[in-house]
């Protein structure tokens, strides 16, 4: 009988590698594809990418959909559950961000496991967001 | 006035003739004191005067008067001219006198006057003015002859002197002279030598020189090959830059589909997860398709790192063969201006292996003459060293004649002509 797994999109800002939950994503693109409901969102707190070459639809709440700006996306990884894991609540408590919920290990290596939603909804304050920023300059 | 002596030797006749009548007896002994006065006269004895009272004979007296008138103006003739014997032994010994003075004291001043006048000292007194006149004119012509004489013995003199030491150091200079053509000879030689030399050289030089500009022809030839062959590199390095863009092109082509393929295959990955158990599979192959994708994006990147090698490979070629054709004008035009040096050189050369060859030949015939003019130059020494000796002698000669002709003179002044 095989063993429970969670579904993960691997995906890569700056030089580290975080993890997110597929079902948060809409579809993988290039950020010069977006469209302009697809509100760019380059920065965040997990940093500027080198090389914007990928962009993550995310689904939000509000019914729009937030490209967030990464550097590559590595793939999808099918995870025991048990290997996906919250944060502790000391940690959990001591980060700003609620964008991070947890770690997976990955080759037992803990990866940072974001929700992307709350991310792109914490986008971070003077970082670029293509459409939003135009829209706040067209405002 | 009569002589006894006639008497004597009338008498004496008159025993001679004893034997002869009376009558002729007279006679007789008056014609034999005739007689005898006459062979008194006829022995030159003219001072016997005939008794003329003792002849009776008046005609024998009348010869014997005639005869003693003749014998008296006989004597008186004799006496005259024995006068006049004396005067003219005296004239003549005053001449011989004057003469032996004239010889003796060389006093030519005076004129000869004699103590006696005798016309028949006449001629000679005018044979010795004349002879004295004469050697009077011939003592003055003399001693103006022993003066110039003197004078020219003492120019020839100096003249030998001069001409002695002009000849001394005339054989001065043309030892020295001989000495500087036996240099000259062998400075001859050395050029000549040299000559020879330089033009050998200027052979080989100007068979390297004619040499070389086969070789800068050569060097000109190979340099229109490189120049021809760089702008067919340069062609075909345009053709190829033209190729690699195009391979890029495509290369951009395939690597914009690798990135959708990788894309697709993503987002099909992702779908399949979302799909769980059952797009498990399909998340399986997606990823085996992005996989795919990503070698050829891989394989692009590389090709794209090899274009862009290629592109600065090509730059560099490029540039290399633009260096190249700079490279080979530069080289045609320095082969142009080096075959002008070299045609100026072969000129050039061509005039110095002429010229030396002429120097040569002009430095033979130089030596040749130089040579035979230190045969005549030693020929002019010998000629010389006889002038010299020659010259001595004469400066001897003159010497012994400048003191002869001081002997002359000393000789001549002792005449006295004023």
């Amino acid at each position: 009988m095989s063993e429970t797994t969670t579904e993960i999109l691997l995906f890569q800002v700056g030089a580290r590698v975080y993890a997110a939950g597929v079902r948060d994503v809409r579809r993988i693109g290039n950020p010069s594809d977006a469209k302009a409901e697809d509100r760019l969102v380059s920065g965040s707190v997990l940093g500027d990418p080198f090389s914007p070459d990928r962009g993550i639809v995310v689904a939000c709440d509000d019914g729009n959909d937030r490209t967030l700006v990464v550097d590559h996306v590595i793939g999808v990884r099918f995870v025991p559950q048990g290997d996906v894991r919250p944060l502790p609540p000391l940690a959990a408590h001591c980060l700003v961000s609620a964008a991070v919920t947890g770690y997976a290990l990955l080759d037992d290596l803990p990866t940072l496991l974001i929700d992307l939603p709350t991310l792109v909804r914490e986008q971070r304050p003077g970082s670029a967001a293509g459409p939003e920023r135009k829209e706040r300059n067209d405002a | 006035m009569p002589d006894d002596n006639l008497s004597q030797k009338a008498k004496a006749g008159k025993a001679r003739k004893g034997a002869a009548p009376r009558k002729n007896g007279a006679l007789g002994g008056e014609v034999a004191l005739i007689t005898s006065a006459l062979d008194e006269f006829a022995a030159g004895k003219y001072r016997g005067r005939i008794d003329v009272a003792r002849i009776k004979d008046p005609g024998l007296k009348a010869i014997a008067a005639g005869i003693n008138r003749s014998a008296a103006h006989a004597e008186t003739l004799m006496g005259e001219s024995a006068s006049r014997i004396q005067a003219v032994s005296q004239g003549v010994d005053e001449a011989i006198e004057a003469m032996v003075r004239l010889v003796v004291q060389g006093d030519l001043s005076g004129t000869l006057r004699l103590g006696v006048s005798d016309a028949a000292l006449t001629p000679l007194i005018a044979g010795v003015g004349q002879v004295m006149e004469t050697l009077k004119r011939f003592v003055t012509e003399i001693r103006e002859a022993a003066l110039q004489l003197s004078t020219s013995a003492a120019e020839v003199l100096a003249a030998a002197t001069q001409n002695e030491s002009s000849t001394s150091q005339q054989a001065s200079a043309i030892h020295e002279t001989t000495a500087t053509m036996e240099e000259l000879k062998g400075a001859s030689h050395q050029i000549a030598e040299n000559a020879q030399m330089v033009a050998s050289i200027a052979e080989q030089t100007l068979a390297a020189t004619r040499q070389g500009e086969g070789s800068i022809k050569a060097f000109m030839d190979s340099m229109e090959k490189v120049r021809k062959n760089a702008v067919e590199v340069d062609d075909a390095i345009s053709k190829l830059s033209r190729r690699v863009e195009r391979i890029g092109t495509v290369v951009e082509v395939i690597d914009e589909i690798a990135d959708r393929s990788d894309l697709l295959a993503l987002n099909a990955a992702l779908e399949g997860a979302k799909a769980g158990e059952a797009g498990r599979g399909f998340s399986i192959v997606a990823a085996e398709m992005r996989r795919l994708a990503e070698n050829v994006m891989e394989s692009t990147k590389e090709i794209k790192n090899l274009i862009t090698e290629i592109r600065e490979a090509t730059h560099a070629a490029k540039e290399a063969s633009d260096g190249n054709k700079h490279m080979a004008a530069e080289g045609e035009k320095l082969g142009g201006a080096a075959i002008t040096s070299v045609n100026g050189i072969l000129s050039g050369t061509q005039e110095t292996s002429d010229a030396a060859r002429v120097i040569h030949l002009a430095t033979q015939q130089q030596r040749t003459a130089t040579e035979q003019v230190v045969q005549s130059m030693s020929e002019i020494e010998e000629v010389t060293r006889q002038a010299q000796a020659g010259s001595r002698q004469a400066t001897g000669a003159a010497s012994e004649l400048t003191n002869l002709a001081e002997r002359l003179a000393d000789l001549v002044k002792r005449f006295k002509v004023d």
